[in-house]
């Protein structure tokens, strides 16, 4: 195999450590780095998430145990901007957002890209369970990883496509057990680490503590507004709509008479759409913000399309293509298109791109 | 890396001196027994942690009993702050803005506790203002706390005189020497300081071990409770082999001080001239004040300064920041920031040289470090 100079993104969690590890194993050049995306002393728990102390002080005990180069790059003030901000803002305006799309494609990879080549690194690699491959004209192309149950595809979409040729992924032919019975041989103080679930910088696991913090309990978007029905009728009352996401049955109160589910929200007049399960369902999606790994599809053409973590990916069509915007067709009724979630479009394996779902 | 690595981090840490690691594996072994202890083993401790003491305190013009052996340089300076303040209740402290963070974090623990706290100011190359110290004089403070020198930017602070104003006065003067001691003189009879603090592992001794002069009739109450021992002032089982590696350490430091102060001085000073002539806009920090020997700060703009610091070790160069928090990300200096260096100016890099620093190495971090700079720029220009 060809020999590079590797820089890889640790984490301090499990995944980005074997990363590194087999990295280093195929002979690779490899220089770790941790981006300190926060201060995890404002949060007052850390240690809770990989982002934290902790974590910055595991990864360097693994990049030492590899024998290899480890820095901390201070990334919080663009974090801030590009992530927390956008992520507190989507909340605000009525809307669901992914901030771990948000953080891929717009800090952390090129972030890393930029300072990798000032440490003589060629390549970026992750923890991510992706694969890279290559079409039949031999361009890079993103995959799904192998383990169906792991792939984190749906979320690096928003990487920028010059980017492709200098991504590394070496998990992504592997499951979750074979990652940790790796840390375990090679005896990773990681090796046993918890899975984390939570948003990085939620170390609560509630984000509604970071909208309260970061806009105030007073926010008009905290405030309680009416629970509406979709023809109008007040239904109850809510106690701030981003507090609710779409599909969400919690948190409505009872005696309805039937089972309700958020539709969605309104922002101006501060109410909550509830209706039923039959309601929730939707056959199309307006994606807007497009970023594109691969040729676009072209009006009618079929793809699969994920429009959420975990959810499976579903055929659908491009109905449409306007200026920043496309139109797709499900073939089968979701339920629970969210604005503010990504989209994602599939041929096959192949990460074709994505974009944010549009109200 | 074919070529051997360069560590210009000196005033971080040193290289322990080979005497003083013998010494202390010696002293580990063979004096074992604990000083309290009445029987051989105890009087041999004893007698191995006096003589450390005796000799430790004649480097320093000191008086055997008016050295404390302590558990470092941060140790030393907590003792002093809050051991004098803490019999005042209610009584004023002041430092200068440019404390190390042992000193300038318990002042501000101090003020936590209720005692009122005059931060004084630095002027542009760092040096405190005598005015500023006059002025919290006034107040009559338990405790004026000025630094000998500098850390980051190796500023010599003006301690003949802010001790005579103490002392005039009639106010406590301490000053942390743990980046002065073995570069400059510091000796307790020729300056009119009452508690100075001094930590082994910046001059060739063990890391861990450090101590407070106390002189005569200075009252502190300790903070670590028990034995008794350190005449009181620092309770626990003393460090016999560490307080032996620490004198001995600082006796040679002390000897070679003349001519190694002149020698790193020489080398700093081409450092400069040669990063004042390769690197556009580079600005030394307090380049007018008078500086430690061993300790350039320069500021560079247009360029990241934690990928300065990694790009620097690629190349096999070490060196620090301004300061760097325990997770080794970066953040603002309170020194440059005190001194009125504008963010504008960039990020700080401080090169300190010591014992193993050669000629040789200078130029080599002369051909690197302008050559990273340029490629940082035009990275971020790009």
């Amino acid at each position: 195999m060809e020999k590079r100079s590797v820089l890889v993104a640790m984490s301090g969690g499990v995944d980005s450590s074997v990363a590194a590890a087999l990295l280093v194993e195929q002979g690779h050049r490899v220089v770790g780095v941790t981006m300190k995306t926060f201060c995890y002393q404002d949060t007052g728990s850390h240690g809770k998430t990989c982002c934290g102390l902790d974590g910055i002080l595991d990864a360097k005990r693994v990049a030492d145990v590899l024998g290899i180069d480890h820095y901390v790059f201070d990334v919080e003030r663009e974090f801030t901007r590009d992530v927390i901000d956008d992520f507190v803002q989507e909340y605000a305006a009525g809307r669901t957002p992914n901030p771990c799309v948000r953080c891929n494609g717009n800090t952390k990879f090129r972030d890393l890209l930029r300072r990798g080549r000032m440490l003589g690194c060629d390549a970026i690699a992750t923890g991510h369970y992706a694969r890279m491959g290559v079409d039949a004209a031999g361009n890079p192309v993103l995959l799904r990883a192998v383990d169906a149950k792991k792939d984190q595809s749906y979320f690096l979409w928003a990487l920028p496509p010059e980017m492709l040729p200098q991504l590394v992924f070496p998990l992504g032919e592997m499951t979750k057990p074979e990652v940790r019975g790796i840390a375990r041989r090679l005896g990773l103080v990681t090796a046993e680490k918890p899975e984390s679930m939570e948003i990085c910088f939620v170390p609560s696991g509630n984000y509604v503590d970071v909208l309260e913090q970061r806009l105030g309990a007073g926010h008009p978007s905290l405030a309680p507004g009416a629970l509406v029905t979709a023809d109008g009728e007040v239904v109850g009352e809510h106690d701030g709509f981003a507090r609710y996401t779409i599909g969400q049955r919690k948190g409505l109160g009872g005696g309805h008479g039937q089972r309700l589910y958020v539709l969605g929200s309104r922002p101006s007049t501060r109410e909550v759409v509830v209706g039923t399960k039959e309601q929730l369902a939707r056959c199309d999606v307006r994606i807007a913000e497009l970023n594109w790994l691969a040729t676009p599809p072209s009006a009618g053409a079929p793809v699969q399309v994920q429009i959420r973590h975990r959810a499976p990916a579903v055929p659908a069509r491009v109905s449409a293509a306007e200026d920043g915007f496309i139109h797709l067709d499900l073939d089968v009724p979701q339920s629970a298109v969210t604005p503010g979630q990504s989209a994602v479009l599939f041929d096959g394996d192949i990460v074709l791109g994505g974009g944010r779902i549009a109200a | 890396m074919s070529r051997q690595p360069i560590y210009l981090d000196h005033a971080a840490s040193t290289p322990l001196r080979a005497e003083a690691g013998e010494a202390m594996l010696r002293v580990m072994s063979e004096c074992f027994g604990n000083p309290s202890s009445v029987h051989r083993w105890g009087r041999a401790g004893r007698a191995a942690l006096e003589r450390a003491r005796e000799r430790f305190a004649a480097a320093i013009g000191a008086e055997p009993a008016e050295v404390v052996f302590t558990r470092g340089g941060t140790e030393a300076d907590n003792l002093a702050l809050l051991g004098a303040a803490r019999l005042v209740p209610g009584c004023a402290v002041a430092c200068s803005a440019v404390e190390h963070k042992a000193v300038l974090t318990t002042a501000h623990a101090l003020a936590g506790e209720g005692h009122a706290l005059h931060v004084l100011p630095v002027d542009g190359e760092g040096i405190v203002r005598l005015d500023a110290v006059s002025a919290a004089l006034t107040e009559r403070p338990a405790i004026i706390s000025v630094m000998w020198a500098n850390n980051e930017v190796g500023a010599v602070q003006p301690v003949e005189q802010v001790g005579a104003l103490c002392r005039q006065a009639g106010v406590a003067f301490h000053s942390d020497a743990v980046q002065a001691f073995g570069k400059l003189e510091v000796r307790v009879d020729r300056t009119p300081v009452d508690l100075l603090s001094f930590s082994g592992h910046k001059f060739g001794g063990p890391r861990g071990v450090g101590a407070l002069y106390v002189r005569h009739r200075t009252w502190l109450a300790p903070l670590i409770h028990g034995g008794g021992q350190e005449r009181g002032l620092r309770a626990g089982t003393e460090d016999v082999a560490g307080a032996v590696a620490f004198a001995l350490a600082a006796e040679m430091a002390e000897a070679e001080r003349d001519w190694e102060a002149a020698r790193l001085g020489g080398l700093r000073d081409r450092l400069e001239a040669g990063l004042r002539a390769r690197v556009p806009e580079l600005a030394v920090n307090a380049a007018g004040a008078p500086r430690l020997p061993h300790v350039c700060s320069v500021s560079v703009p247009g360029v990241e300064g934690g990928l300065l610091l990694a790009a620097l070790d690629v190349e096999g160069i070490g060196v620090s920041a301004g300061s760097a928090c325990s997770s080794g990300a970066l953040g603002v200096s309170h020194v440059l920031t005190a001194m009125g260096v504008s963010p504008g100016s960039g990020p700080a890099v401080r090169f300190s040289l010591g014992r193993t620093t050669t000629a040789e190495e200078v130029e080599r971090v002369l051909e690197a470090f302008p050559a990273l700079v340029g490629q940082l720029r035009e990275m971020a220009a790009a």
